[in-house]
Formats: structure tokens, C-alpha cells, sequence
């Protein structure tokens, strides 16, 4: 009897005397979990916060579809008509703000520059050796994070000292293009001169790499004379790959043609559809792929971004980068026995450069192919720092000659080189970039910069297409303007 | 029902001498035969009585012959005798029996740290006792509660062993509508009842409104369901009942899919339309071709079997039981999918000493099941319906080279795995015979549950009781992908056709394999709850009666989990499917783990009162604090009131045809806290590719919100309870109202915040109102015993606001390319359906000219004119509206229980009216089949205005979200019909037996609707994915027999 009282006494008293309320406090590390405030406190955490600013690189898989859907290149395929409507209709010059593939795009874009504010937001917590030019990583990135920004929506929110927090949403208002270029070149200057002129890793972005951005920013801007003198800091440090189509192999990846490079491996075993973009592997290779493909060499795909039947017939004969840029899938399944079955807007052609090749992916099949995207190439360099110097009514000479160099080596010969100037010259280089950067991503934003999108492009509609619409969920969020006519 | 009518059993003695004498006897339950303690007897008239001792004794001293005995009980109907010596010739042995009381009114409800007699409730409660239960003899309990209580909708899946959805008056909650479970009063999930044996259960009370659930604060938002399981009595004999039913299911609708010859004509329609070739050139000798529906769809069997004991000495009473469920899919096959459920409980209670008692209550189960792939585009049943019916199940037996240089005769089946493959569908869907056979999965549970409780009888009236209540569960589960082969190009194939690696060869001439792969996982659960209060219960001029608890709980509970997977199982085999026996090498091993942990302490008072039961009323308060709270609202406090009249013991209602007339209104607030703990979480998850390897990278993965707090629920119930001619009749009808105005909610923030995950924040409110209603009958015509119960329920719900962003969340979508088809928005009720409006068919161009550009892809006479709802000349996704809503404007139960001598019969209907189904379960690839509808299509101008033409592009997006595949799934089923029949009581008992019954059962007899797929009952799980028929697992028919004995 007494024991029972002790019991009822004890509880009591045990309840009674520990503050309870401490019984639903909590804290993360009962969980194991890491919290902001114990972050930041050693190099080792800056190190993993700059690869976090790095990994938004990966999600930009869109890019190469949309860059040569939305032109004149290629069409949107798929399985059906409504398979990726937010594609079909960039391809149709009929998208709307509410297109899934662009949310994505914006919202993706923006965590990039919110993990580089977060490292700007943390950078005096500790001194270490190398945390600069750790930072010239950070604002490289920021600046092409925002570039890609401005190419596909114009004016956009701008901000730069931290990471936005839930009290930030709907607060801000876009800003005019001039400013966040005017950010995104003060980012890649402070870049520029911390950053080494090479890294021990493949994959980081270095000086070089910074000016050929910048160079491409201000071209944009159609600051020519600026642009050119960042060009001509890269020119001669990277040099063009003889054989063409081998620089978009496996093994021609980060070649001596590579100035940026998005980095993929089929080794993350990734298995998860509801997180394509948690994958180290590239989710936009197996869009490109041709459907129910049965031989060597290749792998099934989606049959999306299917080349056009007279962009394929309009590439010289003799220029080699007509069959490394774009497979003719029925001449290669008779060829090899092969089979296949077709899919909406069926071509017969598929991006030769970014396709699924057999044996380069791992884990589910479809989201961990190994492609790295080559976002710039020194080829690109040549013909932009080409357009600027002759575009700026700098160096013509030079600028053909740059020029030339692309086609040598496009043809294998000289024999094809040009001999013109002026705006011939302009329109040669403009051309050029038609058939070297094909399929790439970059047509689309090439076509509206240089203003030939309204009559290239069917249904292009001049100021309206020239970028992409806010996302509709942004609008009515946030509050933002429209772009004009969507 | 099952009672016999109450009997007095008369003993003959030979001596009649004094005119008053003492009288002594024995009360004993009609029932069972067990004697009857604490029966309070009184003699009419008089001043005197006693109360019957532990063995169901009692004595009565001078009793005067002529004089009348009225017998009481709680729980018992009270039994008025009138006593004179012509009809006892001797007083001392009097032996009574009394008949349990199950009219309704009188029931003991059990109401959380208390309990009341149903008829002193001022609150909204349904229950459910154990003879409901057993006429249905459901495998979970949830299936005993559809339709016998009102105010509960419950929408389940003809899955073995699968949750069904549950709501309690309504939908009021975006993060969560699971009501709380508590059985003998520990706090328990709707999960949770996969474990419990119905058998075991004694009784369960819905407590439904504010003033009874607010006892349970936060966690009683979306209702409670009280459950007591069975305990044994006092100074009885031990009685065993064992219960055995068997049974069969069976599909009984299928679904009309094109046949071969039907398939290959409308194919060829199908790509000429397309401007493409005949794709079958000789349509001849195709026949019927393979109903993949057949191959899949099989009799399943299904058995239960339960054995229980009962009893007690004078201080101890105790329960215990064992009970096999098992229950095999209609899908598939057994192996493949089945839920079996092993289960153990002991409840013992006993006294301590005079004053202190213990209970504890075990349960242990264990609990095995695999399953097919459900409810999506690559469901089993998705696949036998979108299957090429021209394809044969398995591979025609061919001639083979041996080894050896001779050749062989290989016989195809199911046991080789070589099954039919189709060259022309190579996208998901695939012989569903292949994917049965390609489908290894297991799922093994243990789990035990229970209590230690004290209860203290501290002074007089004043009770304590101290309980500590757990729950540890373990869950064990693997799953296996072997290397399949569904057709060359097929992208689920990922093997050569003899089932060894795909083998690719890369540019540089490394060599990279398909693999198959193991997963297995250990998960862990541990609650516990431990709760310490006090009943004080008194009486004031026995007049006044007060019933008062107050006291408090303390919680706690956590998991994790532990994972691996691993690649490379020798022999492709599931007998060798296990992390330890795979090769793979580390790049391809992967492990995971997750934990987390949740505390809570609240406090508790309520106070119950009544005037000489006439006037009542309750005040409850409960206080909640919670980890999941923000650390700017920790705690927070859930009052409720209710008042009760009842009106016919006024004086001024005495002459009025009603027997009983109870007056009840409450007025409350619950929660509902489905929240996380919250911080600003860095994630390590993010990484890049740095020189080939990855690169464990890092970014701020969450935003916490501090000032986040539970949704404060605001419930008004108003009923009344009558009953007329003679209590016969009974009618309880309940109106309710509730508003929810801090509802939780993932806020849909700016995109420009990037990625994170962002804090759940309390931004907007709901509302909903219904009415609950109830009528029984009882009554007896001579032999036959007729009881009858209606139920009436219905619930409208709105989202009043969203202050978030867009004002709506997409909930559920289905198909490929994906199409969402479900919201949660503002002004519109909770999960409606989401999508375009058809108006017919464009018959020729003209109409097409004259109406709103539907695509740019080309639009032809033959398809889907949509609705221009903007008036904008476009048709875009702003031209979406409503087109349906998942949940019934209103539901019925209708039970009808007869018994006549020996034989009862039980009939359950369920009827649910309004709810719209959105059909979901259509590939639409050029290749795979077609429903049967198809053959009415569109083939030229007038020939059809509702089904479009059939073509291979549809450059219309005919296949788009719209009204076209809403159905109304307004259905009425016999839920349950069960006859039985008793052998008579004097032949059990020769036997030596006190009940022999068997009985014949079908489930789900029959269904009247209008609904073309498989059944319109579709739950998939969850408010915001119901009513979507993916291809929905059917409730299958179930005739079963059964019997029970007890001795």
C-alpha cells in the first residue's frame, strides 16, 4: 500500500518540480540536423557552400531544348502533341505565363543566385587562405545565374547582399536589365581579378573563363569595344579541337575547346522522378533521344528537339558538323539494323550532340546520363569576339580571321574560308553561328539579339517574343509586371 | 439482438407459510449466465433495498408477499417484478436474470478520462457496438464504422489491408483529416488500426463534436474515435468464444475494352485519320484476342479466425484472444498480394486491494503483406486495360537449340517468365502478367500496443488513475527489381530477352550493364503516452450531480528508419534477393536513414453536470503544447460548452405522444497541429561535379516561421434526441458548423526565393456545415424481433481563404504527360476537380472557324470543341473551371437486423449520392487499347457528338483535363448481408456449448450505379487524391460462412 502512495507521490513530485514545459522544447540536433546558426564557422563549410552554388549549374537541362525549339532549328517532338505542353508551345510561339518548363527555369535560376547571396551573407564570419578567390567562384556564378536570367525574361528582380527569407516574398520588383547587367558585370570584374588563371579541378570556373563571359554579357549589351578587350583575353588560351564532332563525345569533354562547362556523371545512382533535378546525371539528354531505339551506338529517348528537314539540307557540302551535329536516324538504323518507332513531329533527325549514348548512364537510365553541357566553347569565343570587333568597326581583319579559323576547321580545309567585311562580314559571322553553336541552346537568344527572330522564327511576334513570359505564379505572388502583350 | 427475451426463471419449493419472510436469490445476465454484482434492488414503494454481492446474491429481510422488485443495472434494462406467494413458494430462491440494455440511450459512452450514460450526453456522438461489428466481420475496423455512424464518411479500396479515407463531418483541414484514434485510452492513428482485431472490440463511440472532443485539444479537430476493447468479468467462469469464418472474393464488373478484331479496325481508322498508312493490313483472324482483364483478375480466398477466453475471480478479471486474418488480392495472385494479420491481446484488470486496481492491456500483432502496383498508369489493372489485345499472355512454345545440339520443345508460361511482348507499345505499359510475375515485394510488421494503468480510489468519489499507454512498432520491408524484359525498346525493359544484363559499350569501349536491384528497410516507431487524472464524481441533495476529471498527459514519439539498397542479386532471383547476398561493388550500394521526434504535454479539466437529469451541462478545457509549435506559441488552450434540456421530464409535456425529448447544444474549439518542428536547416544534399567525382555541396534548405501554431477549429452542434410509441422509435438529428480560420498551409512564396523548403504558416480558413441524423426502430411482432437504423450524412465544405500567393494548391494529377486535376482554392469546396469544359464535337470546319482557337497543332472535325469560358478567342489553361467534385452531397446506412427463433438476418445498405468521379486510367499511346466507347466515334459529320474521332496524333489535345472523363458515381450497394442461424440453446448445451451459430455472408451483393469503371467507392489515401479512378483496386464481392461458439 505504501508503495503505490510513494508511486502516485513520487510522479507527482517528479512532474511537479522538472519544469515541464522544457518536455516540448526542441531542438534540430535531436534530429541530427544542422541548423544556419552553427554553419559558416570553418573553411570546410564554405568549401561545401560553394559546390551547393555550383549545383544549380545542373538543373539548366531546359536550355538546350528551348534554345533550339523556340528557333527555327528544331521542333518540339515528344510523344504527342501534349507531351511537355510547356515545350510544344515555346516551339508553336503560343506559350502563356503559366508554362511549367519556365517556373522552372526562373525558379531554378534564382536559387542559384539565393546560394550565392547566402555565401555573400556569410562572408566575414572567418578568414582563410583562398576564401577570395573561393569568391570569384561565387560571383561568377551569380553574374551567369542572373545573365541566363535577363536572356529569358528581360527586367527581373535584383538582389545581391543576402539570401531572400519567406518575409522577402512578394517585396520585390523587377529591375531594369541595364541594372542587373551593370551587377552581373561588377560580379564578373571582381571575378576576374581574384581568380586564378587555371583551377586543379575540372569543372571550376577560372579567370579566363570569367573574361569570356564577360566578353558574351557585353556583347549583349552591344558594348563592342569592351567586349572585344575581354575576348581578347581568352583568345590563345583555349584552342579549337581538330575534329569537330569529338569535342561532344565522352571523352572530348573539358578538351581544349572547353571555356565553360556544365559538369554530369552517370555515378549518382540516381533513381528518384520526383526530384529530376537532384540527379548528378543530365535529364535533358534523354529528351533528345530517338524513341524505342534498338542498336548500337545510341539509346532510346523521348524524340524531343528533332532538327528540321531543311535545316539538316542547308549545311555546305563538306562541312563536317552536319553529321556531328545532327543524326539522320533512318540512314543509321539501315545502316546498323536497326529499329526505332516515331514520335510526334517526327523529323527523322535528332540532336547529335546532346542524345543518349548507349553505356553512358546508370541508375534509373533516363535521368543520369553523363553529357556535360558545353556552355561556352572557344569556337564561341572566336565568332563573338569576331562580332564585336566587327560589329564595333574595330578590326575586320581580325575579326575575319577568327572567323576563318571556325570554318577551317568546320571544313577541314581553308578552302572555305570567306573574304568579306562590313555587315557582309556581320552577316557571314552571324551565319557561322547558325552552324557551328547549332542545337546548343544558344539560336533562339542569338536570333533576338541580333533582331533577326521576327523573320526567321515562325510566329514570332515582334516586342513580345523576344523574351519569355514572368511565370504567371510569380505575377500573382509577387506582384510583378508582365513582360508586354503576354 | 441476439437476446433472448428476458426470461425469469422460477424454482418450485414446496412451503408457502409467512406472509412477510426474507427473500434471497441470485441475478445472473441473461446473456451468459454470469451472476451479476452490484444490481441495485429496491422495493417498490418502499425504503428498502440491497445490492447484489460478487456472486450475484442478494437478500432482502422482511420482504412482504405482493410487493414489487425493481431491479437495476447500468447497462441492463431495468426489471420490475411483482413478488406474492402464489407464485414463489419459497423467497429464497429467487433467481433473476436481466437482459442487457442495447437501446441506445442507455449505452455507456466512453468520452475520454470518463465516460457517461449516452442519455446524459449533451454532446454529437455516433457509436458502434460490438454486434454491428460482428454482422459486418470486417478485416479493419474502419469497414464496421461506413454507414453505422452517422457523421462518419468512410471511402476504402478493395486492396487487402489498405487505409481507407476517413472523414468525420467533413473536410475542414488541408494538412490532414485523420481523426484521432484512442482505444481504451490511449492516443493511437487511424494507421494504427491495421493491428487491431474487430474481434476484440467491445465498442466504439465517434465523439464528433467540440464539446466532447475538445477533451483531446489539438489533437481532436477532426474528430475521435474512442475504442474499447473487450475485458472479461468479475466472479464468472471462463467462457470462450471462438469464431471462424471463410470465404471467397470475387471482381464482378469488368470493363469494356476493345477486342482483337475491334482493336486492329480501329487502329488502322485510328493512322489513316493521322495521314499515315493501314497499320494492320489483314484485319481478319484476330477474334477476340486476349481480355487481359481475365488473366489478371482472379477468386481470391479470405479467412478469419478468432479465439477468445473471458472471465475473473472476485479481484481479477481478464480477457485474452488470438485471431488470424488473412486476405488475398483479387489482383494478381496470392503470393504476389496479400495482407495477413496474426494477433495477440490480454487484458487483465485486478485489484490491487480495496482500493487500488491495475489493468493491463497487451496487444501484440503481426502483420505480412506484398502487394501489385496500384493506382497509377503502371498499376496492374492500368496495364490489362491499355494492353494490346492482340498480344497472347505468354510467348507461343517454339523450338529451341539445346546445349547439347539437339533440339528441344520449350513450353511457355508464367513459370519461365516468358510472356507475350508487344514490338508496338514501348512506352509503360506492358503485359501485366509480365509484371505481376516481375514484381517481388514484402512488408512484415510488429507491432505491440497497450497499457498499464492504475486506478486509485483516493476518498470517497474521488478516483485517480495513473496510465502509461505505448505503442512500438517495427516494420521490415524489401522489395526486389529483377532484370524484365518487356520487348525490345520497351523503356521498362531492362534486360536481353533471356534475362541476362543489357550491356552497352561506351565511345572508349568500356562496357556498362543493367542491373536488377535489392532494397531493404528497417523502420521504427516508438509512442508513449503517460496521463495522470482524477474523477471526482459527486452528488449534491441528490439532485445536483456532478461528474468532474482534471489532470494532465505527457508524450512522446519518434521513429526512424534505416535503409539499403544494392545491386547485382545472383540468379536475377527473389530467393536471393538481400543487401548481403548482392554484389554489387560501393558505387552502386546505397544507404539512408531519417529520425524524428515529437513531444507534447497538456493539461486537461472537465466538468460535467446535471440536474436531476433533467437540465445538463459541461464545461472542457484542455491545454496543448507541442514541439511542432513555434517557439513564439508553444501552448495552446481548447475550450467547449455544452447545454442539454430534457424537455419531456417537464411537467408541461407529460401528456404528449413523445416518450423522450432531449434538447442538446455545444459550442467549442479543437486543433489540428499536423505540423514539423521548424528551422533554418542547412542541407547537405546539394552537390556538384568537380574532376569527374561528386561533390558533396551544401545550401540553407529551410526557413523556419517561429510564430507558426496549431489550426484553431470553431464547432456549433445543435441536435436532439426523441424517441415516440414506446421509445420504438428513436431519432437523433445533429446540425453542425465549423470554421477553421488559422489553416495550415505550405505558403506559396515567391519563386524568386529559389528552392528551399518553405515553413508551413497558418493562412487561411475553411467552413464547414452538415447535418447528422439517425432513426431507429425496435420492435417485436411475437417470435420476430425487427431492428432497423438509418443514417443520414452529409457535410458541404468551402475554402473561405487562401492568403497565399495564387490562391489555390494542386492536389492530385494523373496520365502521361502528367496532368494535374485536383485544387484546394479559395471559394471552392476542398479537392474538387479541375479542368476544361467539352461542348460536343466540331462537325465540320465551319464550326471550328467560328469557335475559339483551341490549338495551334491543327484542330479537325471529329474532335473536342472546348468551352471559351473567357471569351478570349484562345483556349488556354485560364479556360478551366469546376468540372466535379469527389465527395457525396450526402450518404445513407440503412441496417436491418431481424431475428426470428433461432435464425437472424442482417442487411447493410450503403448508399452515397453526388459524388463525381474523374476516370484516369487511359494511356492514350497510338498503339495501346481503347475502351469499348471508342466504337461510337466520330466518323464524319452528324455520326457522333460525343465521342471524338480516333486518330494517332491528337494535334487537339483531345486528352486534355476536361468534363469529358467525369462521371457521376452516385452508387447504392448491399454493403453486407449476413443470415444465421443458432443451434437451439438445449442442444448446444448437451454439446456442451452455451452458443452454436452459424452463418452465411456476401459482401458488397450488389451495387446499383452508373459509374462505367470498376466501383465508384475510390480512395487512393488523402482528401486531395480521391475520387480519381486510376484504375482503381475494386472491393471485391465476398461470400463467406462463418460460425461462432461459445461455451
Amino acid at each position: 500500500m505504501n508503495n503505490f502512495k510513494n508511486i502516485f507521490v513520487y510522479s507527482l513530485l517528479i512532474l511537479s518540480l522538472n519544469n515541464c514545459t522544457d518536455h516540448v522544447d526542441y531542438e534540430a540536433i535531436e534530429n541530427y540536423a544542422i541548423t544556419a546558426e552553427v554553419y559558416f564557422q570553418q573553411e570546410s563549410d564554405y568549401e561545401a557552400a560553394l559546390v551547393g552554388t555550383y549545383d544549380p549549374l545542373q538543373w539548366m537541362f531546359f536550355n538546350i531544348q528551348i534554345g533550339a525549339i523556340a528557333s527555327d532549328l528544331s521542333l518540339c517532338g515528344g510523344e504527342s502533341a501534349s507531351d511537355y505542353l510547356g515545350l510544344q508551345e515555346i516551339n508553336s510561339m503560343t506559350h502563356y505565363p503559366e508554362n511549367d518548363v519556365l517556373s522552372n527555369v526562373w525558379r531554378w535560376l534564382y536559387e542559384g543566385v539565393n546560394r550565392a547571396n547566402y555565401m555573400e551573407e556569410n562572408k566575414s564570419n572567418i578568414e582563410f587562405d583562398g576564401k577570395e578567390s573561393m569568391y570569384g567562384e561565387v560571383y561568377f556564378l551569380r553574374a551567369y545565374y542572373y545573365f541566363q536570367l535577363i536572356k529569358f525574361f528581360g527586367d527581373v528582380p535584383l538582389f545581391t547582399d543576402v539570401r531572400l527569407t519567406a518575409g522577402d516574398s512578394g517585396s520585390l520588383s523587377r529591375s531594369a536589365a541595364s541594372l542587373v547587367y551593370e551587377q552581373i558585370e561588377l560580379d564578373l570584374q571582381n571575378a576576374i581579378s581574384v581568380l586564378p588563371a587555371s583551377q586543379s579541378e575540372q569543372g571550376r570556373v577560372n579567370k579566363f573563363t570569367a573574361y569570356a563571359l564577360l566578353g558574351k554579357v557585353l556583347l549583349y549589351q552591344e558594348k563592342f569595344a569592351e567586349s572585344a578587350q575581354a575576348f581578347d583575353q581568352v583568345i590563345g588560351v583555349y584552342s579549337l579541337v581538330s575534329d569537330y564532332g569529338s569535342q561532344f563525345l565522352r571523352f572530348g569533354e573539358n578538351g581544349p575547346e572547353s571555356v565553360f562547362e556544365i559538369q554530369y556523371t552517370n555515378q549518382s545512382n540516381w533513381y528518384d522522378w520526383n526530384c529530376i533535378q537532384c540527379s548528378e546525371g543530365n535529364y535533358g539528354i534523354i529528351m533528345n533521344g530517338p524513341r524505342g531505339w534498338s542498336g548500337p551506338e545510341y539509346a532510346q529517348g523521348w524524340s524531343f528537339n528533332v532538327p528540321t528537314e531543311e535545316f539538316f539540307n542547308s549545311f555546305a557540302d563538306g562541312d563536317t558538323r552536319r553529321d556531328a551535329t545532327i543524326l539522320d536516324i533512318q540512314a543509321f538504323a539501315d545502316q546498323t539494323g536497326s529499329s526505332y518507332t516515331e514520335g510526334y513531329d517526327h523529323t527523322g533527325y535528332f540532336n547529335n550532340k546532346y542524345i543518349p549514348r548507349a553505356g553512358e548512364s546508370g541508375g534509373q537510365i533516363e535521368l543520369n546520363y553523363l553529357t556535360n553541357y558545353r556552355i561556352i566553347r572557344y569556337a564561341d569565343v572566336l565568332l563573338m569576339a569576331a562580332e564585336a570587333l566587327n560589329r564595333g568597326q574595330i578590326d575586320d581583319a581580325t575579326a575575319l580571321q577568327y572567323l576563318n579559323q571556325v570554318r577551317a576547321r568546320a571544313f577541314g580545309s581553308s578552302d572555305n574560308n570567306l573574304n568579306v567585311s562590313g555587315s557582309a562580314l556581320t552577316d557571314a559571322i552571324w551565319l557561322e553561328r547558325k552552324y557551328e553553336l547549332a542545337l546548343e541552346g544558344h539560336r533562339f537568344f542569338d536570333l533576338v539579339r541580333t533582331g533577326q527572330a521576327s523573320s526567321t522564327i515562325p510566329g514570332f511576334i515582334s516586342g513580345k517574343h523576344e523574351v519569355f513570359p514572368i511565370p504567371q505564379q510569380e505575377i500573382d505572388i509577387s506582384g510583378l509586371e508582365q513582360n508586354p502583350s503576354y | 439482438m441476439k437476446n433472448i427475451v428476458s426470461l425469469l426463471f422460477v424454482y418450485f419449493s414446496f412451503l408457502l407459510s409467512f406472509h412477510a419472510q426474507d427473500l434471497s436469490g441470485l441475478i445472473s445476465d441473461a446473456d451468459n449466465g454470469e451472476p451479476l454484482a452490484g444490481v441495485n434492488i429496491i422495493v417498490q414503494d418502499q425504503n428498502e433495498g440491497a445490492v447484489s454481492d460478487f456472486d450475484g446474491k442478494f437478500k432482502i429481510e422482511n420482504f412482504e408477499s405482493g410487493s414489487t422488485l425493481v431491479f437495476s443495472y447500468v447497462g441492463y434494462k431495468t426489471l420490475r417484478l411483482k413478488i406474492s406467494s402464489e407464485d414463489f413458494l419459497d423467497f429464497k430462491n429467487i433467481n433473476v436474470t436481466l437482459e442487457s440494455d442495447l437501446s441506445e440511450l442507455d449505452e455507456i459512452v466512453v468520452i475520454g478520462y470518463g465516460s457517461q450514460k449516452l442519455s446524459d450526453i449533451s454532446g454529437a456522438v455516433s457509436t458502434v457496438n460490438d454486434d454491428a461489428i460482428e454482422s459486418v466481420n470486417p478485416v479493419r475496423v474502419e469497414d464496421a464504422l461506413q454507414g453505422q455512424a452517422s457523421g462518419v464518411n468512410i471511402i476504402s479500396s478493395g486492396s487487402p489491408g489498405s487505409k481507407p479515407t476517413v472523414l468525420i463531418r467533413g473536410i475542414t483541414s488541408y494538412a490532414g483529416n485523420d481523426p484521432l484514434v484512442v482505444i481504451d485510452g490511449v492516443s493511437a492513428s487511424i494507421d494504427d488500426l491495421n493491428s487491431v482485431n474487430p474481434n476484440d472490440i467491445k465498442s466504439i463511440n465517434i465523439l464528433k463534436d467540440a464539446a466532447l472532443a475538445s477533451i483531446y485539444g489539438v489533437k481532436g479537430g477532426s474528430g475521435v474515435i474512442v475504442i474499447t476493447t473487450k475485458t472479461g468479468k468479475r466472479n464468472s467462469k471462463t467462457s470462450f468464444n471462438i469464431s471462424t469464418s471463410t470465404g471467397f472474393q470475387e471482381v464482378v464488373k469488368k470493363i469494356d475494352v476493345l477486342n482483337a478484331a475491334e482493336y486492329v479496325a480501329i487502329l488502322n481508322e485510328a493512322s489513316v485519320n493521322s495521314g499515315q498508312g493501314i497499320v494492320f493490313p489483314d484485319i481478319s483472324g484476330y477474334g477476340l484476342g486476349t481480355n487481359w482483364q481475365d488473366e489478371i483478375l482472379n477468386d481470391a480466398p479470405i479467412v478469419n479466425h478468432s479465439v477468445s477466453a473471458s472471465g475473473g475471480s472476485e479481484n481479477t478479471s481478464y480477457y485474452v484472444s488470438a485471431s488470424y486474418t488473412g486476405q488475398e488480392g483479387v489482383v494478381g495472385d496470392g503470393d504476389k498480394s496479400f495482407f495477413n494479420r496474426t494477433s495477440f491481446t490480454t487484458n487483465i484488470d485486478t485489484d490491487l486491494n480495496e482500493k487500488i486496481k491495475l489493468i493491463v492491456n497487451t496487444n501484440y500483432s503481426n502483420i505480412k503483406g506484398k502487394s501489385l502496383p496500384e493506382n497509377g498508369i503502371t498499376s496492374v489493372l492500368s496495364n490489362a486495360l491499355n494492353f494490346d489485345p492482340t498480344v497472347n499472355p505468354y510467348k507461343e512454345s517454339e523450338l529451341l537449340l539445346g546445349s547439347n545440339g539437339a533440339t528441344f520443345f520449350q513450353e511457355h508460361s508464367s513459370q519461365n517468365g516468358s510472356f507475350g511482348t508487344s514490338e508496338t507499345i514501348t512506352q509503360e505499359i506492358v503485359n501485366p502478367l509480365a509484371q505481376i510475375y516481375n514484381t517481388y515485394n514484402q512488408n512484415k510488421v510488429n507491432k505491440f500496443t497497450g497499457k498499464i494503468e492504475l486506478q486509485y480510489d483516493l476518498i470517497k468519489d474521488l478516483k485517480v488513475t495513473s496510465r502509461f499507454g505505448y505503442t512500438y512498432v517495427d516494420i521490415y520491408d524489401k522489395s526486389f527489381v529483377p532484370l524484365q524484359f518487356y520487348g525490345i525498346g520497351h523503356n521498362q525493359t531492362n534486360s536481353e530477352p533471356d534475362l541476362s544484363p543489357i550491356v552497352s559499350i561506351d565511345s572508349e569501349g568500356n562496357s556498362t550493364s543493367t542491373h536488377n536491384r535489392v532494397s531493404e528497410g528497417y523502420t521504427n516507431y516508438f509512442t508513449y503516452t503517460y496521463e495522470l487524472y482524477g474523477n471526482y464524481d459527486f452528488s449534491v441533495n441528490d439532485l445536483h450531480n456532478f461528474q468532474t476529471v482534471a489532470g494532465f498527459s505527457i508524450g512522446e514519439s519518434k521513429g526512424g528508419n534505416i535503409s539499403a539498397t544494392n545491386e547485382d542479386v545472383p540468379f536475377n532471383s527473389w530467393a536471393y534477393a538481400d543487401v548481403s547476398a548482392a554484389t554489387g561493388n560501393a558505387l552502386q550500394q546505397t544507404s539512408g536513414s531519417w529520425q524524428y521526434v515529437n513531444r507534447n504535454l497538456s493539461y486537461f479539466s472537465r466538468l460535467l453536470y446535471d440536474y436531476d437529469e433533467k437540465y445538463y451541462a459541461s464545461l472542457t478545457a484542455r491545454i496543448d503544447g507541442s514541439t511542432s509549435f513555434g517557439s513564439n506559441n508553444k501552448f495552446g488552450f481548447f475550450p467547449s460548452a455544452s447545454f442539454g434540456w430534457v424537455v419531456s421530464k417537464e411537467e408541461f409535456f407529460e401528456n404528449l405522444p413523445i416518450d423522450f425529448l432531449k434538447l442538446r447544444a455545444s459550442y467549442g474549439s479543437l486543433g489540428n497541429d499536423n505540423i514539423s518542428p521548424q528551422f533554418a536547416l542547412i542541407s547537405t544534399f546539394p552537390s556538384y561535379v568537380l574532376n569527374g567525382n561528386i561533390i558533396s555541396g551544401s545550401s540553407l534548405g529551410s526557413i523556419p516561421n517561429d510564430d507558426v501554431s496549431w489550426e484553431n477549429q470553431v464547432q456549433t452542434n445543435i441536435g436532439v434526441d426523441t424517441r415516440f410509441f414506446g421509445n420504438k422509435l428513436s431519432l437523433t438529428l445533429d446540425y453542425f458548423q465549423k470554421t477553421v480560420d488559422d489553416l495550415l498551409f505550405s505558403p506559396n512564396l515567391s519563386l524568386y526565393l529559389g528552392t528551399p523548403s518553405f515553413p508551413t504558416t497558418n493562412i487561411g480558413s475553411t467552413k464547414s456545415s452538415g447535418i447528422d441524423a439517425n432513426i431507429s426502430f425496435n420492435t417485436n411482432i411475437a417470435a420476430l424481433s425487427i431492428a432497423s437504423n438509418l443514417n443520414f450524412t452529409t457535410a458541404s465544405n468551402e475554402v473561405v481563404s487562401i492568403n497565399n500567393g495564387d490562391k489555390y494548391i494542386w492536389g492530385a494529377g494523373y496520365g502521361i504527360p502528367y496532368r494535374p486535376i485536383v485544387r484546394f482554392e479559395e471559394g471552392f469546396s476542398p479537392g474538387y476537380f479541375y479542368g476544361y469544359v467539352t461542348d460536343g464535337l466540331f462537325q465540320n470546319q465551319t464550326e471550328i472557324d467560328n469557335h475559339a482557337s483551341q490549338t495551334t497543332n491543327g484542330t479537325f472535325p471529329g474532335d473536342i470543341r472546348f468551352v471559351d469560358l473567357n471569351n478570349d478567342g484562345i483556349i488556354n489553361d485560364s479556360d478551366r473551371t469546376k468540372i466535379g467534385d469527389p465527395f457525396p452531397d450526402f450518404t445513407i446506412g440503412w441496417n436491418l437486423n431481424l431475428d426470428y427463433k433461432s435464425f437472424d438476418l442482417s442487411i447493410f445498405t450503403y448508399a452515397s449520392v453526388g459524388n463525381d468521379i474523374y476516370r484516369a486510367y487511359e494511356r492514350n499511346l497510338s498503339y495501346t487499347n481503347r475502351f469499348a466507347s471508342v466504337l461510337d466515334r466520330w466518323t464524319g459529320a452528324g455520326t457522333s457528338f460525343e465521342e471524338p474521332r480516333v486518330t494517332f496524333i491528337d494535334s487537339n489535345n483531345n486528352s486534355r483535363a476536361s468534363d469529358r472523363y467525369i462521371e457521376d458515381g452516385s452508387y447504392l450497394r448491399i454493403k453486407n448481408i449476413q443470415f444465421g442461424y443458432s443451434i437451439p440453446v438445449s442442444v448446444a448445451e448437451k454439446l456442451g456449448f452455451s452458443q452454436i451459430r452459424a452463418y452465411m455472408q456476401i459482401k458488397n451483393a450488389l451495387t446499383l450505379t452508373e459509374y462505367s469503371g470498376y466501383d465508384p467507392e475510390i480512395s487512393v489515401g488523402g482528401v486531395l487524391n480521391t475520387g480519381i479512378d486510376y484504375g482503381t483496386y475494386p472491393q471485391p464481392r465476398i461470400w463467406s460462412l462463418g460460425m461462432n461458439f461459445k461455451f
